[in-house]
């Protein structure tokens, strides 16, 4: 019941006038964004909080500002994967495998109004999880002390590198640099200068944008080198732009299934989109063993892949307000910009600032209805952007980032700091380092070491007081579960490749 | 061969910063754990990352997600470096405009624009976006050499 009311008095900040106008540039922002190619919803937030920050827009709308970019980049992401099989990011790429089959097939229309359709649901799904489930964290979170907080921290560094799949050890390691770097900078509890090399620029740490721009915008620059081509041809959505009543049914089991899928894993630290979306659509194909035609233009392998993507998009938000610690890039960029504005999010957040949480929560709903009232019949105009050259596109993608990270602090420091670091990037990207994990280790570094020097300045430097709660006993069970869990694969993937030449 | 390359530059880089690191000392302490600590220990953590890659790179047969290096490419990416490590350099001095304007036709002109293409993007890039941002947003950027003009 006082949830209900709480969500109530967000509404309230989510549909003013000028906050409802702030979700629509966001929508519209985030659904160009997520479409282009090289520009992913980590981008496109992060290139906003300069802006954001320059308009001197109040915290709340910052962030729904931030959120709409987010989901609308969700959106977007699936027209370039349909028309142009291309997936604007890796979240994406389960999106192609039947999205693009069914354009060919002269069903266009069909597969982007399905997927904006199960994007809806799975975004709708999430966001009542996020209003049950978030409160019911906070209360519960708010017993944690820095020594909880700390193992969580270890524990969302393990989830990352356990849930990545092919390669955990890279992606421990690279969360390891992005922990590093946060290391960057005066200490601010006892003032020694660390690894700033007697730079001034470097004293204050390295601002989180400059970063981010760095890792994803200069290193897709990069990246996009390799491609130059003068702008695809997208397979046009011709026909029937609505599905019909008797597909939507078809695919409805799918979408439930999916979006729960996808709400756990986007609550699960690191896991993220990405993750969620593979395994919706392959639970989805094992399912579905009769009358498959998964691969081929199924619209329940379109249905899955969106669906869950969404739904992860917003449960990431859960462990992000309820315990600062992000789930996703995305929600580690929005993090960022929080602290820009002096907010701690956890669970005080709840009690102290309640407008700011049920605003996000409320304008959540606000934005995935706009996005599916614009996608429908905008769509036209979305797919006439995708056939911009690069030779345009590049250049202004370039500029923009550098106004963003010129604008956070004047100096042309950040922005040589800013190509440092993208090259780097990039090196890390061709030897197939998960740039994201970096990211994610950047935002969680600090908090990590404060709240370990406060855990042990409160037990008199004993690390007995990581191991003293039956909080961290749990957690810590989850840390060595989640180590077991790539060792236990790659046994089994070794033991398989040992009993093939047998069966061959 | 990469990746063993890079784990033994990533873990001399791990030696070099943690003999940095060890120098870090905090004149008044009043908490038991110093600012050495902490990076130190992530330092070690990547030091064993790297000596797994050393020992035990990943096989040649394993799926990478980029595509592979060539000359032509690389020969791109650096001369897209340079030019951005111009543009940073130019971009107070200039002032953003006069830079932008450079940057976006050499930058055109790098992802394959014909030369009157990319004059006219890098001309409209450079006023639109100054328009945009510093008098619509209200992001100030450098005028440098055109500040004459403002007054």
């Amino acid at each position: 019941m006082e949830t209900l009311s709480y969500l109530g008095q967000g509404f309230g900040v989510a549909l003013s006038p000028y906050n409802l106008f702030t979700a629509l540039c966001g929508t519209l922002i985030g659904t160009v964004v997520g479409l282009l190619p090289g520009l992913g919803p980590i981008n496109g937030v992060a290139l906003l909080i300069p802006i954001a920050f320059a308009l001197g827009l109040p915290p709340e709308s910052a962030l729904i500002l931030l959120a709409a970019v987010y989901l609308g980049c969700e959106y977007g992401g699936r027209i370039s994967s349909i028309l142009l099989n291309i997936p604007g990011e890796a979240s994406a790429v389960m999106t192609t495998l039947d999205g693009y089959p069914l354009a060919r097939q002269g069903k266009g229309g069909i597969a982007l109004s399905i997927s904006a359709w199960s994007s809806f649901v799975g975004g709708l799904m999430a966001t009542c999880g996020v209003v049950i489930f978030a409160p019911l964290l906070a209360k519960w979170a708010v017993a944690f002390g820095p020594a909880e907080y700390f193992v969580l921290m270890v524990f969302a560094i393990v989830c990352l590198a356990g849930m990545a799949g092919n390669k955990p050890m890279k992606t421990a390691i690279a969360a390891c640099i992005g922990l590093f770097l946060s290391c960057v900078g005066i200490d601010s509890n006892s003032g020694v200068y660390r690894f700033t090399f007697g730079s001034l620029g470097l004293a204050d740490g390295i601002q989180f944008v400059v970063l981010v721009l760095g890792l994803f915008s200069v290193s897709e620059i990069l990246v996009l080198l390799e491609r130059t081509h003068h702008g695809q041809k997208a397979i046009e959505a011709k026909g029937r732009m609505l599905f019909s009543l008797k597909e939507g049914a078809s695919v409805l089991a799918t979408n439930l299934r999916s979006g729960a899928v996808g709400f756990v894993l986007g609550i699960l630290p690191g896991a993220g989109a990405t993750l969620a979306s593979a395994v919706a659509y392959m639970s989805e194909k094992r399912l579905a063993h009769k009358d498959n035609k998964f691969g081929d233009g199924d619209l329940r392998g379109l249905a899955a892949p969106e669906t869950a993507n969404s739904a992860s998009a917003c449960g990431s938000m859960v462990p992000m307000l309820t315990l600062g610690v992000p789930g996703s890039g995305t929600t580690a960029v929005m993090l960022g910009a929080l602290t820009l504005y002096n907010i701690t999010p956890g669970p005080l957040l709840f009690q102290n600032q309640p407008e700011i949480v049920w605003g996000l929560i409320a304008s959540l709903f606000v934005a995935n209805l706009m996005l599916i009232l614009m996608n429908v019949p905008m769509i036209k105009i979305f797919t006439k952007i995708l056939a911009v050259p690069y030779w345009a596109l590049v250049p202004a993608i370039a500029i923009i980032t550098s106004i963003g990270v010129y604008a956070v602090h004047a100096t042309t420091f950040d922005l040589f700091l800013m190509i440092a670091i993208g090259i780097v990037g990039y090196i890390l990207r061709k030897m197939d380092f998960p740039l994201s994990a970096i990211l994610l280790g950047f935002i969680l570094g600090g908090l990590m070491e404060q709240n370990l020097r406060r855990a042990l300045s409160i037990s008199n430097g004993e690390l007995g007081i990581l191991f003293a709660s039956p909080i961290t006993w749990g957690v810590w069970t989850l840390i060595a579960a989640m180590i077991a869990l790539p060792i236990w694969r790659a046994w089994r993937a070794r033991r398989q490749r040992l009993a093939q030449p047998v069966s061959v | 061969m990469y990746q063993r390359l890079f784990g033994l530059v990533l873990l001399l880089a791990c030696a070099g910063l943690g003999i940095v690191a060890w120098g870090y000392h905090a004149p008044f302490s009043y908490e038991p754990v110093g600012p050495r600590a902490y990076p130190l220990l992530l330092l070690v953590l990547m030091g064993l990352g790297a000596i797994y890659l050393l020992a035990k790179p990943a096989s040649a047969t394993a799926h990478a997600d980029e595509p592979p290096m060539d000359r032509h490419v690389l020969r791109k990416v650096i001369g897209c470096v340079v030019i951005l490590m111009v543009y940073a350099a130019l971009f107070e001095r200039l002032g953003f405009i006069a830079a932008s304007i450079l940057f976006g036709v050499a930058m055109a002109r790098l992802y394959g624009g014909t030369w009157l293409a990319s004059a006219a993007s890098g001309l409209m890039l450079a006023v639109g976006l100054y328009l945009l941002f510093d008098k619509a947003l209200d992001v100030p950027l450098p005028l440098g050499i055109l500040s004459a003009l403002e007054n």
